[in-house]
Order: C-alpha cells, then sequence, then structure tokens
C-alpha cells in the first residue's frame, strides 16, 4: 500500500489532500510493481540499444528488425503473485497479460513461453501448484491459438511458499503496422474495448508489491479471472483495427487498470486525459468509481482515435459484437482527470501520477562470500546409479508430461518443437528464429552475479548448439523483499551480472519485467526465493540452414567435447543431489572462452560440419550425452581418461558444470576441417568416442542401456502428478 | 473449387488451413465467418469446418457451435453430397450436429494432448483415403476431447460399412495401445458417414502440410478432400 511518506510527498505536491479516488490511483502506480521505483535506477547498467532494436524496454513488447519487412516483438512478465494463491486462473491470466502487450504494439501473438518455479513435488501442495498452472496456461493458450514453443521449471524448497510463473509472449509485425502506446493529439477519443469491467484483479499490482502473510487467503478477489474466448474474439477484433490503420496510440488495460493504461498513454504523448467514469461497461453491480478505474478485468485495451476515424471503429467493434465505450478525449492540461456524471472525483498532474513517486533508499547488503571447498566431493561408487539419478532428477529430467498439455503446432510456424535446446518458428519474411530460456537459480543463490552471466551463457549456447546466432534478451528478475538488504543485494548484483553478459556479447536487452517481494512468513520466519533472474533469449539462423537438434543422427560419428572442463561441482546438480543442497563457488563466468567456443560452433555450423550438438549444462557431460543418445536409434563408447582441463577423476569429468562446453557429432569425414576452426579459435577440443548403432551409452568404465536411461528420464516428474 | 472454411466465435486453426489448402492448384479457399449464416455458404462447393475452440468449448466442445444458425447451410451441402471436412473441434461440431455418429470425450488422462502421432489409412469407399490405402501417415494431435466413443451397434455399423478411414497406430503401422493419445475406441482417428462425403478427423492435416514442419503426409489428406469437390 502507499506509504505515509508517498503520501505526505503528494498531498505537497498537490497542494491539497489528495481525494479517495486519487488516494487509489497513486497506490497502483506508485506500487513497485508498476513503479519500478527500487529497481529502475540500475537499468543503466544493460546494453539495451543494437542496430537491429526499433524499440526497446518501456512500452508493451521491444521490437527488432529481421528484414523483409517483418519486426519481431517480445514481453516478458511474471504472475508469481496470483499463481501462488489461485494457481488456475494466476497462470492463464499471466498468459492473457503477456499476449495482450504484444499485441497492444499492432503485433500478432505467434509464441509462447514459460518459466515455472515450484518448490519439490513430494509436498502435495506443490504438486497441486504444478498441475493447476499447467493447466491455466494449456487451457488459457490453447484455446487463444498460440503456440507454447519454449520454457523451463526448476524445483527448490525456496519456491515453496512462492512459485514463479514467469510468461513470454513472441509477436511480429510490418513496420508501417506498428501500433505505439501514446496518445500524442488532444482531441482523439479513448476509446476502451474488449471485455466489460469488474471487480476482479483491483488493486493486483499493489499486492503483487507486497510479502504474503498468513492472511492470504483474504487476498483471492484480487486475482483477475481470464476469458479466452473473450480475448480471441478481441484479437480478431484487434486484427481488423490494426489492418486500417484505425488507431493513432494503443495500451492494454493490464497491472494498474485504466489509471495505468491511460497515464502511461498521456505521459508518452505529453498531453492528459479527461475520463468519464460512467461510460465504463460494467459486469457487476454498484462499483465505486474509484474501484472502475484500477480494476484490472482482462481482456481490455484503450486506444486513442482520431475524430475522422471514430465512427469506422465504432462500426467494426459493434460487428464484432466486441463491448466497447467511448470514454473520453485527449487533452493539452497535462493532467488525469476522472469524471462521474459531470463531478470531478480525481485531478493529478500526469508527471504525478506516473513517475512523481519519491524515490525510496534501498540498502545494497553484503552478499556472503563461498568459502566451501571441495571436501565434500566423494567419487560415487556405482557411476550408473549416479548417471541414473541426475536423469530423473526433477531439475533434468523429460518434461514432456508438462509441455505435451501445450498446442506447439497451431498458427502453423513451428519448426521445432519442445524438448530441444530451443524451439524454433518461422517468420513471414521467411526466417527461422530459435527462442530458449535460462536461469540456474542455484548458482545464483551462490553467487548472483557470475550465476545471472552464466544463466544467460547457458541460453547462449543453446541458440548457438542448433546453429542461430544470439539477437536479443527478454528478462524477468524475480527476487526478495527490496527493503531487505540481503534480498536488495541479491537484485543488484544479478542486474550487474546480466548487464555484464549483454555488454561483453554486444546482445541488447529489449523487453522485461521485475518482481519483487517474493517472500513470505512462515510461522514467524521470513522465507525468500533463490534470486531468479529469468532469461529468455532469441536467436536467428542464416537463411537456408535447418537448425540442428540434439539427437544424433548417425553411427560410427565422432563425438567432441569442445572447451576446457574444471572441477566445478560447487553449485551443481551433483552436490545437489549428493548433499541435499548446494555450496561453494558455483561455476565462473569466463566471457573469453564462451565466445571462442560459441565462434567454433557456429563456424562448424555454417559449414555444414555438425550433425548434431548439445550444449553442456545442468548435470554436466554426462547428462548432455544422454540426451543426446536417449532421443536417438543410437548409442555412444566413449574414452574419458583423457579432458581437457583439470579434473582428475571420471566422476568429475562427468559432472562438473563448467560453463563454454559444448558436445558436437562430426562425421569421420568432416573432422579435419573442423578441427582446424577449433585451432582458428585457440580452443580445446577433444574426441570423447564414437556414436555406435546400439542403444547403449558405454563410458568404458560402466555402461547404461538405453532403455534403463530413458526409464529415469521419463519417470522424473510424472510419478509425482496425477 | 470454391471451399468454404468456418470460423465460429473462437475457432482458431482458420488460417492455417486456408494457408494448406491455398497450396493446392485449383482449391478456393475463403473465409466465411459464422455470423453471416447459410447466406455464406451460397457459392460453396465444399466445406471445412477447422479446429479451435468455438465458443470456448464452454458447455461441451462444439455443442455451442452446434445449433448455429450456420449449421444448416452445412447440413444442407452435405445432404447434397458436397465434401465436408471437420478437423478437431470440426469433427466435435460435425458428432453434436448429428452428421457423424457417436461422441468424443475427454481424453482417458482428462489432459489436453499435443503430440506428432502416426495413422493407419484403411481402405474406404470414400476419397479421402484415394491412394492412401495401408499408408502410415504422421500428423500432431492436439485436443482435450478426442477419446471416439460410439455405440456398440454403431460401432459395429463404421466397422461394417468401412467408414473408419484413420486409426492411430505406431510407426510401423500397429494398432497398439500405447500408440492411443486419447483412449478411443479402436483406435478411431477419423470417421466417415454413410455416403462418404462427410470426414471428422482429430489429428490435423493441415499442420503436417510443409515439409519445414517436418510432414507433408496431411496435404495428401487436404489434397484428396479438394479432389472430392470435383
Amino acid at each position: 500500500m502507499i506509504t505515509k511518506e508517498e503520501l505526505r510527498h503528494a498531498t505537497k505536491a498537490l497542494g491539497r489532500e489528495p481525494t479517495k479516488t486519487e488516494i487509489r490511483m497513486l497506490d497502483v502506480l506508485w506500487s513497485e510493481h508498476c513503479s519500478y521505483k527500487s529497481s529502475k535506477r540500475w537499468f543503466y547498467l544493460f546494453k539495451t540499444t543494437g542496430e537491429k532494436v526499433v524499440l526497446g524496454i518501456g512500452e508493451g513488447a521491444g521490437l527488432v528488425d529481421i528484414g523483409g519487412g517483418c519486426y519481431v516483438g517480445i514481453a516478458m512478465e511474471s504472475h508469481n503473485h496470483p499463481s501462488q494463491l489461485d494457481p488456475y486462473n494466476g497462470a492463464a491470466t499471466g498468459v492473457g497479460g503477456i499476449i495482450q502487450d504484444v499485441i497492444s504494439q499492432g503485433c500478432k501473438a505467434v509464441g509462447l513461453m514459460n518459466c515455472l518455479r515450484f518448490g519439490h513435488l513430494e509436498k502435495p501442495h506443490n504438486a497441486h501448484l504444478l498441475e493447476n498452472i499447467v493447466r491455466g496456461i494449456s487451457d488459457y493458450g490453447n484455446s487463444v491459438g498460440i503456440p507454447v514453443v519454449g520454457g523451463e521449471i526448476e524445483f527448490d524448497d525456496s519456491y515453496d511458499s512462492n512459485c514463479l510463473v514467469n510468461v513470454v509472449c513472441i509477436g511480429h509485425v510490418k513496420p508501417e503496422k506498428v501500433v505505439r502506446s501514446s496518445a500524442k493529439t488532444p482531441g482523439h477519443y479513448l476509446v476502451m474495448f474488449g471485455s466489460t469491467t469488474g471487480r476482479d484483479g483491483i488493486a493486483g499490482v499493489s499486492f503483487a508489491s507486497e510479502t504474503f502473510s498468513d492472511e492470504e487467503e483474504e487476498n483471492r478477489g484480487v486475482v483477475q479471472i481470464g476469458d479466452p474466448l473473450a480475448k480471441k474474439v478481441l484479437i480478431d477484433t484487434l486484427t481488423e483495427l490494426i489492418d486500417e490503420e484505425l488507431m493513432d496510440g494503443l495500451q492494454d488495460v493490464g497491472g494498474g487498470g485504466l489509471a495505468s493504461a491511460a497515464g502511461e498513454l498521456a505521459q508518452a504523448g505529453d498531453t492528459g486525459v479527461d475520463i468519464d467514469i460512467e461510460k465504463i461497461p460494467l459486469r457487476e453491480q454498484d462499483m465505486d468509481p474509484s474501484e472502475i478505474v484500477i480494476s484490472e478485468s482482462q481482456e481490455r485495451m484503450l486506444a486513442i482515435v482520431a475524430p475522422e476515424k471514430l465512427e469506422r471503429v465504432i462500426l467494426l467493434l459493434e460487428k464484432n459484437d466486441t463491448p466497447y465505450a467511448v470514454i473520453g478525449k485527449v487533452t493539452d492540461d497535462k493532467h488525469f482527470t476522472v469524471k462521474y456524471e459531470g463531478e470531478v472525483l480525481a485531478r493529478l498532474p500526469i508527471s504525478l501520477l506516473v513517475e512523481g513517486f519519491p524515490v525510496p533508499e534501498r540498502v545494497e547488503g553484503k552478499i556472503p562470500t563461498q568459502i566451501e571447498s571441495l571436501s565434500w566431493f566423494k567419487e560415487p561408487e556405482d557411476y550408473q546409479r549416479a548417471v541414473l539419478s541426475l536423469l530423473q532428477s526433477p531439475n533434468i529430467c523429460d518434461r514432456s508430461w508438462v509441455y505435451s498439455q501445450y498446442d506447439q503446432h497451431v498458427q502453423t510456424n513451428t519448426v521445432v518443437d519442445l524438448g530441444q535446446n530451443a524451439g524454433v518458428l518461422e517468420f513471414p519474411n521467411g526466417r527461422l528464429l530459435a527462442f530458449t530460456s535460462d536461469c540456474n537459480s542455484f548458482w545464483c543463490s551462490l553467487d548472483p552475479q557470475s550465476g545471472a552471466a552464466n544463466s544467460a551463457a547457458e541460453s547462449l549456447r543453446n541458440i548457438v548448439s542448433m546453429g542461430a546466432r544470439p539477437l536479443f534478451i527478454a528478462d524477468c528478475l524475480n527476487f526478495g523483499d527490496p527493503e531487505r538488504p540481503e534480498a536488495y543485494a541479491q537484485f543488484v548484483e544479478s542486474v550487474r551480472g546480466l548487464g555484464r553478459f549483454s555488454q561483453d556479447f554486444n546482445i541488447p536487452i529489449i523487453a522485461g519485467n521485475v518482481s519483487l517481494y517474493n517472500e513470505a512468513v512462515v510461522d514467524g520466519q521470513s522465507k525468500r526465493i533463490n534470486p531468479t533472474p529469468q532469461i529468455m533469449m532469441a536467436g536467428i539462423f542464416n537463411q537456408r540452414f535447418t537448425p540442428i537438434k540434439r539427437e544424433l543422427v548417425t553411427p560410427w560419428a565422432n563425438i567432441f567435447l569442445i572447451g576446457e572442463t574444471f572441477p566445478d561441482l560447487n553449485g551443481s546438480e551433483f552436490q545437489r543431489i549428493a548433499l541435499g543442497e548446494v555450496k561453494g563457488e558455483p561455476p565462473k563466468y569466463r566471457p573469453n572462452w564462451e565466445k571462442r567456443s560459441m565462434n567454433v560452433i557456429l563456424e562448424a555450423h555454417e559449414r555444414g560440419f555438425i550433425r548434431s550438438c548439445n550444449n553442456v549444462g545442468r548435470g554436466g557431460v554426462a547428462v548432455a550425452l544422454m540426451k543426446m543418445a536417449m532421443d536417438s536409434e543410437y548409442g555412444f563408447k566413449l574414452n574419458m581418461d583423457y579432458i581437457p582441463g583439470t579434473v582428475n577423476s571420471l566422476a568429475q569429468a562427468l559432472f562438473s558444470e563448467t560453463s563454454s562446453r559444448y558436445l558436437v557429432e562430426v562425421t569421420e569425414s568432416n573432422q579435419p576441417e573442423f578441427l582446424k576452426i577449433v585451432d582458428k579459435y585457440e580452443t580445446t577440443s577433444c574426441e570423447l568416442g564414437l556414436t555406435t548403432s546400439k542403444p547403449v551409452a558405454d563410458f568404458s568404465r560402466f555402461t547404461i542401456p538405453m532403455d534403463k536411461a530413458r526409464e529415469a528420464f521419463s519417470g522424473g516428474l510424472s510419478k509425482f502428478l496425477e | 473449387m470454391s471451399i468454404a472454411v468456418i470460423r465460429f466465435p473462437g475457432t482458431n486453426n482458420e488460417n492455417d488451413v486456408l494457408k494448406a489448402l491455398g497450396q493446392i492448384p485449383e482449391a478456393n479457399p475463403y473465409l466465411v465467418p459464422s455470423r453471416k449464416g447459410s447466406a455464406g455458404l451460397e457459392d460453396a462447393d465444399a466445406v471445412v469446418i477447422p479446429g479451435g475452440f468455438s465458443y470456448g468449448d464452454y458447455l461441451r466442445a462444439g455443442a455451442i457451435a452446434s445449433v448455429e444458425v450456420i449449421v444448416e447451410g452445412i447440413r444442407d451441402l452435405a445432404e447434397d453430397g458436397k465434401p465436408i471436412l471437420g478437423i478437431s473441434n470440426g469433427f466435435q461440431i460435425l458428432t453434436e450436429m448429428g452428421l457423424l455418429p457417436g461422441a468424443l470425450l475427454p481424453n482417458q488422462t482428462a489432459r489436453f494432448i499435443c503430440k506428432w502421432v502416426y495413422l493407419k489409412v484403411n481402405e474406404t469407399n470414400s476419397i479421402f483415403t484415394e491412394n492412401l490405402e495401408n499408408a502410415v501417415l504422421r500428423l500432431p494431435v492436439a485436443h482435450a476431447e478426442g477419446n471416439y466413443y460410439c455405440t456398440p451397434e454403431q460401432h459395429v455399423a463404421l466397422n461394417d460399412e468401412r467408414r473408419i478411414p484413420f486409426r492411430y497406430c505406431d510407426v510401423s503401422g500397429e494398432i497398439t495401445v500405447d500408440s492411443n493419445p486419447d483412449g478411443s475406441i479402436e483406435n478411431i482417428a477419423g470417421i466417415i458417414n454413410q455416403r462418404g462425403n462427410v470426414l471428422g478427423l482429430m489429428p490435423h492435416p493441415e499442420r503436417a502440410s510443409r515439409g519445414i514442419l517436418g510432414s507433408t503426409d496431411g496435404l495428401h489428406v487436404l489434397e484428396n478432400f479438394v479432389r472430392a469437390t470435383k
């Protein structure tokens, strides 16, 4: 809720006490969720511009030019708090909201992604959350007809009381059809359309800007209810309005409701707005005008329409049976005026409402130094068991129980389905783009800066392993209470890490969202999520290049490991399984090595030397290799006696999570040329062994029949779920 | 050949079907929003009811769409012997309309399922399976209610009259329990009416209509459909 200090600040700025309606408007717009008042000051660390960036952070979606008269649009957002309270509706409306962000920029929505975090599934409540969140995403996204092309799930106790639901929507738009979120011209009309307004989601943003307490049940009414049919009809209507270029500005009515949508339009256009609140079609009786202004009911849009185009807009809205109302006008007085049957209920300067909050002081605590050595590490007695336990770990195993519930093929642009390193979509200009997401919150919990940078590097490797070049990043930064120094330090350090990565690799961050206050008081103790800087990355393929998947495709081909391996077992999944927790210094972020490996893989892809490729991530070389083999008809036979780097045991070589490494399948005839590329970029490689026609994983000192591996891998999640 | 592709509120595969049919020479597909009623079908030589969630599937998949005014126009065309194809939600609407027997119940898992499946083609008296007899096709499914059910009498009739053109199978064409994604009786993925001009199909041929999407097997089914309009 709005603080006493903020209220004093508002009173002083206005020269009078704010009215009830004004207080509610300020409350939502000055919430952390809408104002980014704790986070925005650090965004200068990000690389946000680039040759191809058309529109960066700030509006509904970021836009990037991919040539041939096509911009790709991207938006990413969290819906954590609502999903914890009401998993089905919270997740569904999260999807609804992110679609709205992308289409409000004039884009056609063509892809969705979702990144989820839960407590361990042994606890039935976590399984309940997962099942219902997935069903919410599935019901909504499938109904609206947008394919899911990527996503991620991770499990840790720290998410027990704060699950995370981060969603991404991908779109595209022709340059001339882009609609901006601004109200530039006084005298233009404000037209609200799409759905009626109710009490659902009143002040949801304020509630999302606080930590959970034991009274969370009372908050259920702040979760919005989604209506995918209304959304589909809204999208169809919007397509017609955009095609005929009838709107001068457009903003989706999401977090903060009309107060935020109209306020931001006026702020961007340096104008004001005058709104007659009684004109808004309602779905509930007896709503207080102050509730109408801040309601977050879904599937609503606010358009700016020139007087000469109003008649046509109304005709199209009526033809499609879309609920709408002309609710006011753009003014030149730079004020947000709310009237109810002629009576002025609020009149706030736009500059005060939108960005006039007093900047709060935040204290950055000290991140504890990790001093744990590798003394905990013991070579496992049974290697096969160690590999199988990794394959069935919920943080590694097969996710098809989840993603088979998402329509992946609607719109018929999906070139690579879920379950690979990245999903691939075809765009109208014929170009293929890869989309992936990553965050290793265990690394981030041990070292937020290198953890964030390395999570981004993992995304990069996912893109590169398929043969695409990185194009842009979107992020969703999920952290604890910024008013607590430790939590704030985690946030700032992660931003530094991600900022550093974006500068090092020259990849612009073009969209994002911050979700703070992800902590809960449980039995009098504060419980905070792992720092979770969720990263989504897109890459673009050269024309006529066929994306390379990770499954092995030929017997008797060579398998190479690119990059050096160090004993990076601290922070690894192997450690988490062995000790039940992670500790120590996680794998280092090594941008120079990362670039060298990337260049090797990209050039070898371009010259067609790579048959299959996987990046080495969670679970190390062992898991990366098994994933390549389990999806194929083949097996492999290795000799791991010598691995470049400093590991000194088989288990270290198998399970280390050192960054900048890839596994590639290269046929014998291409091997000399391939090795020349490795030399050219001064990186190291080693031939691990050969693919075989027998479906057995032969590590020479132990073997695993592929069926046994598949069984472990496929049962990891489903055994906890209905 | 004018092929009406119907869009009910909530239908969401209409553009995919238009795009796939557009690849076939002589097919002239055009969009008909359902609010146009039977008037929208005046020039139609054939009808496709694409997949999606007509009316949000709020009451029961396909139930609300099946009582819309335009449905009478579709029924008239079916009686004239014009080819009618219902895909996924379109199949559900055809059974709700009574143009095809049986019903599509919620999947046995009670969850939506999206995956690539294999289909074994059986010989029928219809044009839909021409040149595809005994082929194994690879197409994606995406549905929450695809569990085909009918009475034992209807089931016997479907078999006797060779009206089950498509069954779920494994990669080698064997009809197995594991290859059945939704629990349908006898792995049924599609059926035709007695006259052989109405086909209901749960998998999506339009999603397997270009090589880049991973299969062109669906295009063959659509080509047969277009040929039938002649």
